[in-house]
């Protein structure tokens, strides 16, 4: 909508305001609801987005780091971080901010990827200065001592725990490291055993420092609110918070070589044999990757997709279970499978079947019909995530995470609507090809 | 200058402490919430089609989605007592093919509607959720009318639908969660037609064309549904649409249903569910009651609220937070036509199972000692006050909780005196129900594996063991000197 012409209306939240603009979302194959951006002076980007059908309000707070930021032998840093800004900071004891979320009625949660850490809650629309109270204080002061860090890094073991007792957990490492090849994006985001235990307090202090700062965040507020107020507020709680260091957000680009791999893994906990697939893809919100998006809707996603069909289809079933889909970490984004199956001889007709199913659909155009049942899976989970107002806080700090423009937001849907058949036929000789597969086959014990 | 080096030094370091960090006064108190703002929910237009169908309409403006609840008011206790489980095979067998599309059509079909479309099976009632990118309405209803006009219960379909339920039930057979709450069912529905929800994959062998038909035939009828459809079309338009594509459906007399109120156990009892080799263990503690009033279901719900209704309750507090011998520990009420169900449902470490269940039978016998404070009673009330609208926020989430809500047939006030009723609830009536409620013999469940969980419970006097189907093992009892004896 920017780009045609739409007029840009700067508005004050406060003198610290560098930039604020004002458009509906989004383009023309979807509908249009408000939403207003700004960035203080201390970089903190701030969203905006009015619906008043019912009393709620959601605050999203996503910070730009992930595990993909953490050091060299330091995995697991930033899932600690995130329990740590429930442990207390100046003016909030300990876990009390579930309580004053919970008091107050609202819902609350925190997710950790390797790209970014969200903190979202949902609150009836009185409620929006207590969040804002709430999260600008663990942004600026929060508390970071021995016994907080302890116990958080006892909760972080407990969850290794758990989850490295669950089969294929294992495999799954192993193959993102074939796929990955460097620590940065290889490694797993509840971190190592051996690097959470090395972890240290201060370990914890300097990503703070360095990640959790105004400029590396994105403060979203989607729902019931008043314009005036929620200004008021948002400079009163987050504009004195003090601009951090610069901090890095590029990687050093990828050094692959382009031919098949295939490796074998045993996996004690499995009951079952089991592959991996990967292929290295297009980076996020690259030109490509809109119909590498597409692409994964007709190779997985519905119950009528190819691939879905292909594997575990009622009348020629050979895999147990089979899922596929586009996995991003930061800059990299690869299209990744799983099956599991009976034996290592299905293992490999299921393969081959994969790659059959791939070669059909390089040699023939997809039809219209399918191309527009395909659009339309994608569309409405597109709109599902636009659905509520927490929903909407989370796809739109999301959105700017990933797209660091927000001009090209309202545009998004747009890009892949416009896909054609012939770019599907182009991406899948591009990037589905047997000298770009990774396979690890998965035994049992 | 050594001594004026270390001044200087001293000074920046206090007046550091001093100065850093500097917080504004704002900071350092929450800040008071403004006026709660009146919630408007959605106007919710009745009618009744010449079929005798009901239908209630919620007009969303620009709702890029629509979301059709089909109520059939006949759950899984009306499924006869052999074979058990016929609702849910219906259920198992609908929206897999009608007879003039095949599994495949269908499967695309709903794809190319952006299409979402599922059945669950309760106590009372069968809920079918159809859910659909707005543009496509006349086809969503042209199919839903093929569901219900023309199902397919062919042979073919038939087994299929067999295998595939058997398949899942022995996968869920693995699993603590399932297989505990499954028992608790069976403890507190024992002899009472609810019973028949506990089924097992051993029925579906005796899953016959007969009764699925018969079943069908009976309870899915015009004059025994209600349908709530959610989108962006007036009341007028969506009525007439709805009538063009079900007007064919045909009502018939029903049978008369009666069912008798749930029955309170007679004694406490503890039953150990082995699951081999699961690493996981649920507890499920649980009661019945009967069918309360809508007064005093709000003292339930408040009661609920104090001892596990969410992280910052009682039971998670403990177990969790404080303990950390669960990974979770919530409390629940649900509601039927025959009674209610209060359970306490815990993820426990196994290895903590013992004092895991000691504190969560102390939290409860707390509860009917001593009355929550009053602080409590007013939290938990603005808890169900305030959360009410985040519950509603979502399209589908507002239709299901409308579709629950009349299959239950709460009546028009439940909602329109929520934040009344509510906020009658004092610490009294909250302490009566917990009495009456909670003072109840209860039935405990533990699910787990048997030979990892049964050396952590010797502090029980008797318990009896069940294999993961549910099947009695044997009893074990404690002497006087405290061995554990088995008897079969």
């Amino acid at each position: 909508m920017f780009n045609h012409g739409q007029r840009r209306t700067r508005v004050g939240i406060s003198l610290g305001l560098v930039l604020v603009f004002a458009a509906p979302l989004l383009g023309q194959f979807g509908p249009s609801f408000p939403l207003t951006y700004a960035r203080l002076k201390n970089g903190l980007v701030v969203i905006l987005s009015e619906d008043p059908t019912l009393p709620v309000v959601s605050v999203a707070v996503a910070y730009n780091v992930g595990s993909v930021h953490e050091p060299f032998g330091k995995a697991g840093l930033a899932y600690i971080m995130e329990n740590l800004m429930f442990r207390g900071s100046a003016n909030v004891a300990p876990f009390q901010h579930f309580n004053f979320i919970n008091r107050a009625g609202g819902e609350l949660s925190a997710s950790t990827s390797e790209d970014r850490t969200i903190f979202y809650q949902t609150v009836p629309s009185n409620q929006l200065a207590m969040v804002l109270w709430l999260e600008s204080d663990r942004m600026r002061f929060l508390e970071i001592n021995e016994g907080a860090f302890e116990r958080a890094r006892m909760a972080l073991l407990d969850d290794l725990l758990q989850k490295r007792s669950e089969p294929y957990y294992d495999s799954q490492l192993s193959f993102d490291q074939l796929i990955y090849s460097d620590f940065a994006h290889s490694h797993p985001v509840l971190g190592t055993e051996e690097n959470v235990r090395n972890l240290t307090v201060e370990d914890a202090r300097n990503f703070y420092a360095g990640y959790y700062a105004p400029n590396n965040a994105v403060l979203c507020i989607t729902g019931n609110f008043n314009k005036l107020s929620v200004r008021e507020l948002v400079a009163r709680y987050f504009e004195t918070i003090p601009r951090g260091k610069d901090v890095s957000q590029s990687f050093d680009p990828p050094v692959y070589t382009r031919q098949p791999v295939i490796k074998t893994f045993q996996d004690v906990l499995a009951s079952a044999p089991a592959f991996h697939m990967g292929f290295r893809i297009a980076p996020p919100f690259s030109n490509d990757f809109y119909t590498l998006s597409i692409v994964d809707y007709i190779l997985f996603r519905g119950r009528s997709s190819r691939l879905t069909r292909r594997l575990l289809g009622r009348d020629n079933k050979i895999a147990y279970e089979a899922a596929g889909g586009i996995e991003k970490r930061k800059d990299r984004a690869i299209y990744r499978i799983f099956c599991v199956v009976n034996n290592m001889a299905m293992a490999e007709r299921c393969q081959e079947a994969i790659f059959a199913e791939l070669d059909r659909l390089k040699r023939t155009v997809l039809s219209e019909p399918d191309l527009v049942r395909t659009k339309t899976m994608f569309k409405r989970d597109y709109l599902e995530r636009l659905s509520s107002s927490r929903e909407r806080a989370l796809f739109l700090c999301e959105s700017f995470l990933a797209l660091r423009n927000f001009d090209d937001v309202p545009l998004e849907l747009d890009k892949y609507m416009k896909v054609t058949a012939n770019d599907i036929v182009g991406i899948l000789n591009r990037y589905f090809t047997a000298d770009n597969s990774i396979i690890l086959n998965v035994k049992t014990k | 200058m050594k001594k004026i080096r270390l001044r200087f030094a001293v000074w920046a370091v206090l007046s550091g402490m001093f100065v850093f960090p500097q917080q504004e006064r704002f900071r350092r108190s929450p800040p008071p919430p403004e006026p709660l703002q009146e919630l408007k929910l959605p106007r919710i237009e009745r009618a009744v089609l010449t079929n005798q169908l009901a239908v209630s309409i919620v007009t969303r403006e620009n709702a890029p989605f629509s979301s059709l609840q089909l109520i059939i008011f006949a759950g899984e206790s009306l499924s006869p007592n052999v074979p058990a489980g016929t609702a849910t095979f219906v259920a198992s067998l609908l929206g897999r093919g009608t007879l003039v599309r095949s599994v495949s059509d269908v499967e695309e079909f709903l794809d190319s509607i952006g299409g979402a479309f599922s059945i669950s099976v309760g106590l009372d009632h069968i809920l079918l959720t159809f859910h659909f990118m707005e543009e496509y309405l006349d086809p969503a209803l042209g199919f839903l009318s093929q569901v219900l006009l023309q199902p397919n219960f062919t042979r073919a379909e038939i087994d299929y639908a067999k295998f595939t339920t058997t398949y899942n039930l022995l996968a869920k057979e693995k699993d603590p969660d399932f297989v505990a709450r499954r028992h608790l069912s069976r403890m507190l529905f024992q002899n009472h037609p609810y019973e028949k929800i506990a089924f097992s994959s051993d029925v579906i062998k005796a899953w016959n064309p007969t009764s699925l038909a018969d079943f069908f035939d009976r309870f899915y009828r015009p004059n025994n549904a209600r349908i709530i459809f959610t989108g962006s079309l007036g009341f007028n338009v969506a009525t007439r649409k709805i009538s063009q594509y079900l007007n064919l459906w045909q009502p018939r007399d029903l049978p008369p249903i009666a069912l008798p109120p749930l029955k309170v156990p007679e004694k406490e009892r503890v039953c150990l569910v082995d699951v081999p080799q699961s690493r996981e263990c649920m507890a499920y503690v649980g009661t019945v009651f009967p069918t309360p009033g809508n007064s005093e279901r709000f003292d339930l719900a408040v009661l609920n609220q104090v001892l596990g209704g969410t992280p910052t309750s009682r039971l998670f507090m403990n177990l969790r937070e404080s303990k950390a011998f669960a990974n979770f520990a919530y409390s629940e009420a649900e509601f039927y036509r025959a009674g209610g169900v209060f359970l306490v449902r815990a993820k426990v470490r196994p290895e903590a199972i013992a004092p895991a269940l000691q504190e969560i039978r102390k939290e409860i016998r707390i509860l009917t000692k001593e009355p929550a404070s009053s602080l409590e009673i007013e939290q938990a009330k603005s808890y169900l006050i305030f959360n009410f609208p985040l519950q509603i926020e979502r399209y589908d989430d507002f239709s299901r909780k409308m579709a629950e809500n009349q299959a239950r047939n709460d009546g028009e006030e439940f909602w329109s005196r929520y934040y009344e009723q509510v906020m009658l609830v004092n610490a009294d009536r909250v302490f009566a129900t917990a009495q009456k409620l909670l003072g109840q013999p209860l039935i405990l469940v533990i699910a787990g594996d048997k030979s990892v969980l049964s050396e952590r419970l010797t502090d029980l006097e008797t318990y009896d063991v069940f294999d993961a189907k549910g099947q009695f093992q044997y009893t074990v009892t404690k002497d006087k000197k405290g061995a554990a004896h088995e008897a079969r």
